[in-house]
């Protein structure tokens, strides 16, 4: 099996995978570390947006994204799938989700199928960085703010105006072409005018 | 042992010394003699009018908005709607770019409040920001006289001539100034520094002060640059006798205002071109230099922010300032109000 075939036994994520992970040490070692993940994953799933700390935040992402990229693959009469997904979601139910409810909507996605966020923490408060960790496509409200809509902010109205012009540009170039294209028949005519008049004028002598 | 010790951290310290030294003179290398000694005036003016007031009496204060609506007992003719905002929190008095008193007249964020009103604060994602988009181009013009005022080496010679009324959809804000440069045309790299300046002066979070003056301070401050001496007096006789300045940083300029909060508002910034203009005004070439800019709080893509920046690089259509008259920034000083 060479190097290309070997790429193609995993899927590809769209985000960006850290070299090492993190060991989010507990008495438990690395089942426990796996057990955190598990819940935090199912949660994801359930809930769509979650916030928590950053370092869990970006680790359960990882697992999320490769759990649904898994699913949109191979589909759920997979056995390897079936099991990784029995693994990585607690509820049970959140099985039927997964499957029926975000492959579907997934399909056709080019981007990551989660997205993060850097939160504010709490303060005063504990130090720890936060984060939301959301699924795209979720039903909640957009999280950053909306800068396309409004036609009137700054950069539409520069953008909306660089338009016009680039358009009156291009109308005039047409135009231009146009009447240089009814110059070229015109002559055209008045060759064939000369050409036959001529030749009348031959017969005629 | 100890002794050698000693003088290596001697030594250590006063390279360092030196060496901040040298790069705090290459940041202040820019401004002029002339500009500290504007500000200086105008600081001076400011104190003396804060001064004039007197006994201090309380007004009220109905600000309407997020995080929630609040009544505020604030000083009569000092507190300004910045004061406002810093009652209300960090990131309303970061954000706010202009305040609306009264729901009908614009005011600058740091002009003290002369009675009793209920206050809005405007940023740059509303519903109609179209003052503040003008409030945000005439500050950026504002700004980039400061940079032109600076950026030129001490044997070429600048004045600043004045700014057009700011118009958004032109595509660029411009400066006209007056350069001792025959037949310049900037290069690249010219107006890459040109913008790299401004960015550093805009990010030195400069807030944008305002002060009405009488024309004969007005005259004292501008007595170097003989084309503000004369647009002092028209400007003054379309504004009750009163001439608006602004400061930011080291910087003074007259315009009607309003103006934005502060300097580090501005976010991506661009120089695009400079034109030498076709003028009857005596004393040297004058150049109409353009530039784009977007608020910090909006991020736009590169392509879509290109797109804007080879629009500003070409020539503004806005009046060409001659002899008689003056631009429209200078002379129509209307009561700001919205719409």
């Amino acid at each position: 099996m060479n190097q290309s075939e070997i790429s193609h036994l995993v899927s590809k994520l769209r985000i960006k995978v850290n070299p090492r992970l993190r060991k989010f040490r507990n008495p438990e070692g690395p089942l426990g570390r796996l057990k955190k993940l598990q819940k935090t994953v199912t949660a994801l799933i359930k809930h769509e947006r979650i916030e928590l700390n950053y370092p869990r935040a970006e680790e359960a992402r990882m697992y999320a994204e490769r759990l649904i990229s898994d699913a949109i693959r191979h589909g759920d009469c997979h056995k390897t799938t079936m099991e990784n997904a029995n693994f990585w979601i607690t509820e049970k139910q959140l099985i039927h989700k997964l499957f029926k409810v975000l492959v579907p909507r997934f399909e056709n996605y080019h981007t990551s199928y989660t997205r993060m966020h850097r939160a504010p923490r709490p303060y005063p408060g504990p130090l720890d960085k936060k984060a939301v960790l959301e699924l795209r496509g979720n039903p909640y409200p957009s999280l950053i703010p909306d800068n396309i809509s409004n036609k009137h902010l700054i950069h539409n109205v520069l953008l909306d105006e660089a338009k016009k012009e680039y358009r009156a540009l291009k109308y005039a170039e047409i135009a231009a072409k146009i009447e240089s294209e009814e110059k070229v028949v015109l002559q055209d005519v008045n060759l064939v005018k000369d050409v036959t008049s001529k030749v009348e004028d031959n017969v005629k002598m | 042992m100890n002794f050698n010790l000693l003088i290596q951290k001697q030594l250590f310290c006063s390279l360092t010394k030196c060496y901040n030294q040298k790069a705090s003179q290459r940041l202040l290398s820019g401004t002029t003699e002339e500009a500290k000694r504007q500000s200086e005036l105008f600081f001076l003016e400011s104190k003396r009018q804060k001064e004039a007031i007197g006994r201090i009496e309380k007004i009220n204060v109905n600000y309407v908005g997020v995080p929630e609506n609040a009544l505020l007992l604030m000083n009569k003719n000092l507190s300004t709607p910045f004061d406002c905002a810093k009652h209300l929190g960090e990131v309303v008095a970061n954000r706010s770019a202009l305040a609306l008193i009264n729901g009908e007249t614009i005011w600058h964020m740091h002009r003290p409040i002369p009675e009793s009103c209920s206050l809005e604060l405007l940023h740059y994602n509303i519903t109609q920001p179209a003052v503040v988009n003008k409030a945000f181009w005439r500050t950026c013009s504002f700004i980039l006289g400061a940079v032109i005022n600076n950026a030129f080496k001490e044997n070429v010679h600048v004045q600043l001539h004045s700014f057009p009324s700011p118009n958004v959809r032109s595509g660029s804000f411009i400066y006209d100034a007056q350069i001792s440069l025959e037949d310049w045309t900037p290069n690249e790299n010219e107006l890459k520094v040109l913008s790299s300046e401004m960015v550093k002066f805009s990010q030195q979070g400069y807030q944008i002060r305002s002060l009405d003056v009488s024309v004969d301070f007005a005259l004292l401050i501008f007595k170097n640059n003989e084309h503000k001496t004369r647009q002092i007096p028209n400007i003054a006789a379309s504004n009750g006798g009163k001439v608006t300045l602004f400061k930011a940083g080291d910087h003074v300029d007259i315009s009607k205002g309003p103006m934005i909060t502060n300097t580090n508002h501005l976010g991506r910034i661009t120089v695009a071109n400079v034109f030498k203009l076709n003028t009857d005004i005596p004393g040297g070439p004058i150049y109409r230099f353009q530039g784009v800019a977007l608020p910090r709080s909006i991020i736009l893509n590169h392509v879509a922010y290109s797109i804007i920046e080879e629009r500003a690089k070409k020539m503004n259509s806005a009046r060409i300032p001659c002899l008689q008259g003056v631009s429209e920034e200078e002379s129509g000083y209307i009561k700001p109000t919205i719409g």
